[in-house]
């Protein structure tokens, strides 16, 4: 295919192109990705000193982890948080995709385009919307008091653990829906054809074909969608308040306000080792069931 | 179709409707309410009539402008710089060694297979470790880190699609290399191109959570929103979501035939 380098003139040339062609590939993703990579988790064995980062190894801040009482409880709550998303947006993308699945394919295109459209919208203005529908004075409140349902504003639906599960829920839909249709649309029509032919119902072709088959989309869905709410420390600010406190946001606030890198650095490996540890489960599932 | 399977899409029809009443109830409210603002008279809650008064008063709006500015200036920025990478590391892919080739492409899908806060402090570590101040060139470059990828990966596919046979047709026929590439190659990526460079920029002019970390004193639109939504209510914020949103979708949408075209026409 194209190589950039053109008939060497000369050998020497020819190896110099050849090197900074090289370098340029391999040189950029390192030091952009990679060392940024890398230097965190290397400041994260540091210490923080009056106000002075102390580059001494240190697993000072590993043990805060575990034993100061504001961070394993935060952490434990918001995996929790994460996984209840992650099972019902999978289970909710699951029955999406099926029902996109089973449509002609015009429909297919404009239907799976009108779920995917929302993945490209405005990421503050879905919270932001997502807090006006919510709030005390939002939309959803206004619209129960109107119809006489409830007498006073219903303060629970804003600030709280609740409000960050719809948000993030509402947020994420979309990123489980892709994987989950891709995979189906993936299987064969004759597949389903010939489950038919055989006296199949519907419900036996969706059961033991398409469902089964569709299985690394479920699982890609489920692990998009947990990191990313993992990960996420805007939404449950923005909607949680000062009840929702999850841990990204805790680890953001290490680099804001508190100021510890060296602490929000250990936290981000924590986090980031609980992202990797969900995709390894994950890709371990699958192989599992592509050896049965 | 049998009852079984009638009864089926019945419920499966059911949960879809709720997905997309929920992905778009709030965002068509908050769209409603920059035309036809809530007033409360003795606190019963009624709507004012149709005006464009957010609109105006958006246009009058300096910060939020400004914002806009910048953000169109990253935007702009980290599109044009992950068109040539995303290009530069398409090629390399299928011209070097296989294990060369994978190793760059993990190391490029990082950014976006993470989550952002990761991609976000890494890099604000990174600025500190060599000293270089934030500002716009930390924010586009946290930028390009995460939108190179998708680049990279509409360009891929479709220099894997067009094979070897019509580089080797154009080199026997004695055009160079750089011929090759200019005259054969790149207008076959052409629709290519444009998909990545428009999801690209929808990317980056949207891009959030990375931003806080590295942005330092400089502001993009979703930060300068991010702050006011923090203080409370605008009602100019209706009307920029709704111009946003309009806009987003349009260049979604685009992009969504353009791609539905290409794979129409490889087929």
């Amino acid at each position: 295919m194209a190589e950039p380098a053109a008939a060497p003139p000369s050998r020497r040339s020819g190896l110099a192109r050849g090197l900074i062609w090289h370098g340029l590939n391999l040189g950029l993703p390192l030091a952009f990705v990679v060392v940024p990579i890398l230097s965190f988790v290397l400041v994260s064995f540091w210490s923080l000193e009056n106000g002075q980062i102390v580059e001494e190894f240190t697993l000072a801040n590993y043990a805060a982890f575990f034993t100061d009482a504001s961070y394993l409880p935060v952490y434990l709550s918001t995996v929790v948080l994460s996984l209840e998303v992650t099972v019902v947006n999978v289970a909710l993308a699951t029955a999406i995709s099926l029902f996109i699945f089973r449509r002609s394919a015009r429909v297919r295109f404009l239907m799976l385009m009108s779920f995917m459209l929302p993945l490209f919208m405005s990421y503050i203005i879905k919270v932001y919307s997502i807090r006006g529908i919510l709030g005390q004075r939002g939309i959803l409140n206004e619209a129960l008091m109107a119809a006489g349902l409830i007498g006073e504003p219903i303060e629970v639906l804003l600030f709280s653990r609740t409000a960050i599960f719809i948000a993030l829920a509402v947020i994420y839909l979309p990123y489980a829906i892709l994987p989950i249709y891709l995979a189906f649309d993936r299987i064969p029509a004759n597949y389903l054809a010939a489950s038919a032919d055989l006296g199949g119902s519907t419900a036996d072709g969706l059961r033991r074909i398409v469902l089964p088959l569709g299985m690394p989309g479920i699982a890609v869905a489920a692990v998009f969608t947990f990191v990313l709410t993992f990960g996420d420390f805007v939404t449950p600010q923005m909607v949680g308040g000062t009840q929702g406190f999850t841990f990204g946001r805790i680890v953001f606030s290490q680099f804001g306000l508190a100021l510890n890198w060296p602490l929000g650095s250990a936290l981000a490996v924590v986090l980031l080792a609980t992202t990797l540890l969900a995709v390894a489960l994950a890709g371990l599932a699958l192989r599992k069931e592509h050896v049965r | 179709m049998k009852p079984q399977g009638r009864l089926l899409d019945a419920l499966l029809g059911a949960l879809t409707a709720f997905g997309f009443v929920i992905l778009y109830a709030p965002l068509v409210a908050t769209s409603a309410l920059s035309f036809f603002q809530i007033v409360r008279v003795r606190g019963a809650m009624g709507f004012a009539p149709f005006s464009l008064e957010p609109y105006l008063r958006l246009a009058a709006n300096g910060e939020i402008l400004a914002a806009l500015a910048t953000t169109l200036v990253v935007a702009a920025a980290a599109t044009a710089a992950s068109v040539v990478l995303g290009l530069m590391f398409a090629f390399y892919f299928v011209t070097a060694r296989r294990t060369f080739g994978v190793a760059v492409q993990t190391m490029i899908f990082l950014p976006f297979l993470l989550p952002p806060i990761i991609t976000g402090l890494s890099l604000l570590i990174l600025f500190r470790e060599i000293d270089f101040a934030r500002g716009l060139a930390t924010i586009v470059v946290g930028h390009i880190v995460f939108i190179v990828p998708v680049v990279y990966r509409t360009v891929l596919v479709r220099l894997q699609l067009l094979g070897r046979s019509l580089t080797e047709a154009s080199l026997d026929l004695g055009a160079s290399h750089f011929q090759t590439l200019t005259l054969v190659i790149l207008p076959q990526l052409r629709p290519a191109l444009i998909a990545g460079a428009l999801l690209a920029f929808a990317i980056s002019f949207d891009e959030t959570l990375i931003t806080l970390f590295v942005a330092g004193s400089e502001t993009t639109l979703p930060i300068r929103l991010w702050a006011m939504m923090r203080v409370g209510f605008v009602p100019e914020i209706n009307a920029l979501a709704t111009l946003i949103l309009v806009f987003t979708a349009a260049v979604t949408l685009g992009v969504g035939l353009l791609q539905q075209r290409t794979v129409n026409r490889s087929l």
